[in-house]
């Protein structure tokens, strides 16, 4: 008898427990859907060959587009990529070959797991401060040195979790055939671990894509286009947050369709890197 | 009686914090024989093993004491290590096969030994494999993965791998302890054979295994050289009374 109530109070619990949790991921399943409908279905509405085309217009002329913004956009997130990628991925095999038993190695993990973590716009300020005041100007590089400050660890960790998975064992396997350290690591380990990596990157690049704190205050925004980074450069998420503040309706159709660009990019990069991920774990 | 190639004289080995691993060990290596290492598990046989193509330098720590002669010097002397691991090769437990294709896995050792003239990485690749009775089975499918191939032929690759630069010497860890009793039949067979081209050293927890492939066995209790002699002494008269229960199975 009092048997049968112990089970019935552990079944009780179950149930509540259950419903809770089935409640929290539908709602947050729910504004999940609602914001990627919304803005695709708001977005997809205002693309139009003008908006890839043309630059800004003069507010309350038609035919203005964000030509500028893309380019910005671009040409930002390449430099971020090109200072973010090679330092990650090196930093992050420092941490699974050469500093694989050191502290400090343990030490420079947990450091980049604590900056994944950090707010972007914490990095932004910062280099507003050591940039962006310094020169005493809006930058281009600027705004990719923060998208790259905010890539480094995400790169730097995956490629150390990835280097790790190559056992060991094949490593040994090639310095018993007398290669040394180094070609072990770019020609063995690095193949093992490549298709992680790169998964890394992407899934690096897709953080980047939406950020609009950092640029704020370090690229900060442009209604022109340009293609020298030593100026303030356009992009693609400052220019949303503008439009979308601002007083017309062509600006906020422009924000909309932005919305669904950047979106659809990132998500296409997501699911991107989930497919290689399943992929490799397939084979 | 053939000479040796290797001889071992008052080997000791210390792991990082002076953990005396191998006490003083004096082995004579044949030359064109299998040597077998028996013993229980810990008793310092793959230490013993991994002093010889100098393995251990990879970690901080160790220290080696006496000598092992070979090519008329003392190997653990020696500055020019990836020559040295040219000529003394190993096989692991586990297969290694490396994360690209069969044929480039074969001429790995090949082109850190400088060869690149692709005939030659060729016929050599195709050499190798044929000693290690996977050509047959490989050589349509030189280009895929190696990833691809049975645990039995990763390990021929393997072997393969550390045939094709030609060495001397062939250190094999446990070599059939992971694959199933056919794989290991074709590896015992492939030892035997090899032993014309090559002197084998081989480490290994069956003692079935070592009474088939060896000629002689050394048996090691707690990082010491308990006994060494031709291995039908060994199997049918041995001297110590340690090594007897040890190879009727009184202990480990």
């Amino acid at each position: 008898m009092n048997n049968m109530t112990e089970i019935d109070k552990r079944k009780i619990i179950n149930v509540v427990a259950l419903s809770f949790s089935c409640a929290a991921a539908t709602l947050g399943l729910f504004w999940l859907t609602f914001i990627l409908a919304d803005v695709l279905r708001h977005g997809f509405t205002y693309i139009t060959p003008e908006l890839f085309l043309n630059e800004a217009a003069p507010p309350g002329m038609a035919g203005g587009g964000l030509k500028h913004a893309f380019i910005g956009q671009l040409l930002v997130t390449f430099f971020a990529i090109l200072i973010g990628v090679p330092l990650g991925i090196l930093g992050g095999t420092y941490l699974a070959e050469y500093g694989r038993h050191r502290r400090i190695g343990r030490f420079i993990s947990t450091l980049s797991d604590i900056m994944i973590s950090v707010p972007s716009i914490v990095i932004g300020t910062f280099v507003y401060a050591i940039f962006v005041k310094p020169i005493g100007h809006f930058s281009g590089f600027a705004g990719s040195l923060a998208l790259a400050i905010i890539m480094i660890p995400v790169v730097l960790r995956t490629t150390e979790e990835m280097i790790f998975l190559v056992p060991w064992e094949i490593r040994e396997a090639a310095f018993a055939l007398g290669a040394p350290y180094y070609k072990v690591i770019l020609q063995i380990v690095y193949r093992g671990a490549a298709t992680g990596i790169f998964t890394g990157i992407l899934l690096a690049i897709a953080r980047i894509a939406g950020e609009t704190a950092p640029l704020l205050f370090t690229s900060f925004n442009n209604m022109f286009l340009t293609t020298n980074m030593n100026e303030p450069m356009p992009s693609l998420t400052v220019t949303i947050y503008q439009y979308a503040m601002g007083p017309y309706d062509d600006w906020h159709e422009m924000a909309w369709a932005a919305s669904f660009v950047v979106t659809l990019f990132i998500l296409g990069l997501t699911i991107m890197g989930r497919l290689i991920i399943r992929w490799k774990y397939k084979n | 009686m053939s000479d040796q190639i290797m001889s071992v004289k008052n080997l000791n080995f210390y792991y990082q914090g002076d953990v005396h691993a191998v006490k003083n060990i004096s082995l004579d290596i044949k030359k064109n024989q299998v040597t077998a290492l028996i013993g229980p598990s810990g008793c310092g046989k793959t230490t013993f093993l991994r002093c010889f193509n100098r393995m251990h330098d990879l970690y901080p720590g160790h220290r080696y004491e006496g000598e092992i002669l070979f090519e008329g010097g003392n190997l653990l002397e020696r500055k020019d290590i990836t020559e040295l691991r040219s000529r003394i090769g190993m096989v692991f437990q586990k297969p290694t096969p490396f994360p690209m294709s069969i044929f480039d896995n074969i001429a790995y050792g090949l082109k850190l030994k400088g060869i690149k003239n692709r005939a030659e990485l060729t016929d050599r690749v195709e050499q190798a494999l044929k000693q290690a009775a996977l050509w047959d089975e490989a050589k349509d499918r030189l280009k895929q993965s190696a990833n691809g191939l049975s645990g039995g032929q990763q390990q021929r690759l393997v072997l393969a791998r550390a045939l094709a630069v030609e060495p001397d010497v062939l250190l094999f860890d446990e070599p059939t302890s992971a694959l199933d009793p056919i794989s290991t039949s074709k590896i015992e067979e492939l030892m035997v054979k090899l032993k014309q081209e090559v002197s084998i050293l081989i480490v290994t927890h069956n003692m079935q295994q070592a009474a088939r492939i060896s000629d002689q066995t050394a048996f090691m209790y707690m990082g010491e050289l308990i006994e060494c002699d031709q291995t039908d002494m060994m199997f049918t008269n041995p001297k110590e009374k340690l090594t007897e229960e040890y190879i009727t199975g009184r202990f480990g």
